[in-house]
């Protein structure tokens, strides 16, 4: 029983665990939580009072110095830590330093992790090869020409974009991982908040639980939900990258035949992936899984209205897209930077 | 590396986004617009999760101020976080990057060991010697059990506020003893 008292305290105490917490315990914290300035709450909110006008300037401060003023980016490029072991999470630091802005590092047979400035960090698998495109004040950006990086991100959104060969992966907030093949490929899996995606013109925006994949060339794919079944991800695989426009309709077939209402991620997007009457079967499913506002018509979807496509998404559960909505991409070009046309 | 639909993030994703806001939520949306009694109860609730974290890293005598400052970095940055729900892994990253930095930015001071054999019987030898060994191991295990044996958090509450998997949790907690218990000298039954 012994492993059950190490997990959750029941089932027999292990003689020798309650020795070390017993040994262990003095070191536990006591420190009360300290002195803060918060901003004052909204009228109305209930959960607790304060009055101190002079510190809610004072985080007001901070607040907008946080989400409007730029980071600050000391040196150009971000902190490198080389990890051992067999495998995560038997790992540990062997060796640090720094990677400048165009500098890149191949993990080759080992794990790293690159620490983002000072708004996240992120972990590279064994075989991945990166290099740091932007280090500056307001923006953070990394270039994957292949392998597997875990993403983690506490900055507001749209600070930190990856490049890869097939798309650009704009962070919205906050934890994801991002795979590129050999061939250019990619696949996005989003484990909190959410993360836009685009290139060639499309756009796919991946909320919490969902993961998207990639084509060179064609940019990104339909996002599913992981729990979708196989045969409805196919499918969308051959709706995204098939370039046989009978099969293609095939595919819309099985996905309209496969779709829940968990797969709302996915028809949604597909409105804008087809037009004419396949559209019309897109809206069709859709409604009936999720019915759509008052505001928005059939004739307003089929006619390519991207403002009650937007509302649509709304009666969705999957929050609020209007960052991505709004987001545009001044610097990024056609979406996609290729790293192997960049020579790595 | 295949792209059709690796399994290796099922056991980690969730079924799918959820519309109701936790308790968790709640309290972040409330910290984030200004409750002190929300903030309170976070703080309440995952100092336990810090102190372990950067216990697992940095000094002992250090650890009670870079708790409190992790907090506080934690607040003023709270706009950034869009998944209230993810606050407890958030919340430990940033621990985690503030003990990386507290080394950077003492590289050209040398740490004594905490395990250092002192004049008198120190009231906490016991613990710093055991914490010693602890700090040995690999990180994973390192901090999976400082939250354990020393924090008292059991393995699903490291989980639910680390962000780890549950399996992750049990692995690193029964990894981590039987390497910690080589350290110590001691039989793997006692």
């Amino acid at each position: 029983m012994s492993g059950d008292y190490l997990w959750d305290g029941s089932g027999e105490p292990d003689p020798e665990i309650q020795r070390l917490e017993e040994a262990l315990r003095p070191l536990r914290g006591t420190r009360p939580a300290p002195e803060l300035a918060l901003p004052r709450p909204r009228p109305g909110f209930s959960l607790g009072g304060w009055n101190s006008l002079a510190a809610a300037a004072a985080l007001l401060a901070a607040v907008t110095a946080t989400t409007r003023a730029p980071y600050p980016a000391p040196g150009a490029g971000w902190d490198l830590a080389w990890l051992e072991g067999p495998s995560w999470p038997e790992t540990r630091v062997v060796r640090e330093g720094r990677l400048g802005v165009g500098e890149w590092i191949d993990t080759l047979g080992s794990r790293a992790r690159l620490s983002v400035g000072d708004i996240g960090e992120v972990q590279l698998e064994p075989a991945t090869r990166v290099g740091i495109v932007d280090a500056g004040r307001r923006r953070h950006r990394l270039s994957l020409a292949r392998g597997v990086l875990h993403a983690m991100i506490w900055a507001p959104p749209g600070r930190f974009l990856v490049d890869t060969p097939s798309a650009v992966a704009v962070d919205l907030g906050c934890r994801y991982t991002l795979e590129v093949a050999r061939d250019g490929s990619g696949l996005l899996h989003v484990e909190a908040g959410w993360v836009g995606i685009e290139s060639h013109g499309r756009r796919s925006l991946v909320p919490a639980g969902a993961a998207c994949p990639t084509r060179r060339g064609a940019g990104p794919g339909t996002p599913y939900v992981e729990s979708a079944p196989d045969a409805l991800r196919q499918a969308l695989l051959g709706i995204d990258f098939g370039s046989d426009p009978r099969a293609r309709r095939g595919s819309l077939d099985l996905v309209l035949a496969a779709a829940e209402e968990r797969d709302a991620l996915s028809l949604w997007h597909l409105l804008s992936r087809f037009d004419g009457e396949d559209r019309g079967r897109v809206y069709d499913r859709l409604a009936a899984l999720v019915p759509p506002p008052a505001s928005v018509t059939r004739a307003g979807i089929l006619g390519g209205n991207a403002a009650l496509r937007d509302a649509w998404w709304d009666e969705l559960g999957l929050g609020s897209a209007e960052f991505w909505r709004t987001w545009t991409w001044s610097d990024s070009s056609d979406g996609a930077s290729d790293p192997e046309r960049n020579g790595r | 590396m295949s792209l059709e639909y690796s399994p290796t993030m099922s056991d980690r994703a969730d079924s799918g986004p959820t519309p109701a806001p936790s308790a968790e939520a709640r309290l972040v949306a409330a910290a984030r617009d200004g409750d002190r009694t929300a903030f309170g109860r976070l703080y309440e609730r995952f100092s336990p999760m810090v102190h372990g974290v950067l216990l697992a890293r940095i000094p002992r005598s250090e650890v009670d101020d870079l708790v409190q400052d992790v907090f506080l970095q934690a607040m003023k940055r709270l706009r950034g976080l869009r998944d209230p729900d993810a606050f407890g892994p958030w919340l430990a990253a940033i621990a985690r990057n503030r003990a990386r930095d507290h080394y950077r930015r003492r590289a050209d001071t040398v740490e004594l060991p905490e395990d250092l054999p002192a004049a008198a019987p120190h009231p906490e030898g016991d613990a710093l010697a055991v914490l010693a060994a602890l700090r040995r191991l690999p990180e994973a295990y390192r901090e999976t059990l400082v939250l354990r044996l020393v924090e008292g958090m059991t393995g699903p509450e490291i989980a639910e506020r680390t962000g780890l998997t549950p399996g992750s949790v049990r692995v690193n907690l029964h990894r981590g003893l039987q390497m910690l218990r080589g350290a110590l000298g001691r039989s793997a039954t006692p």
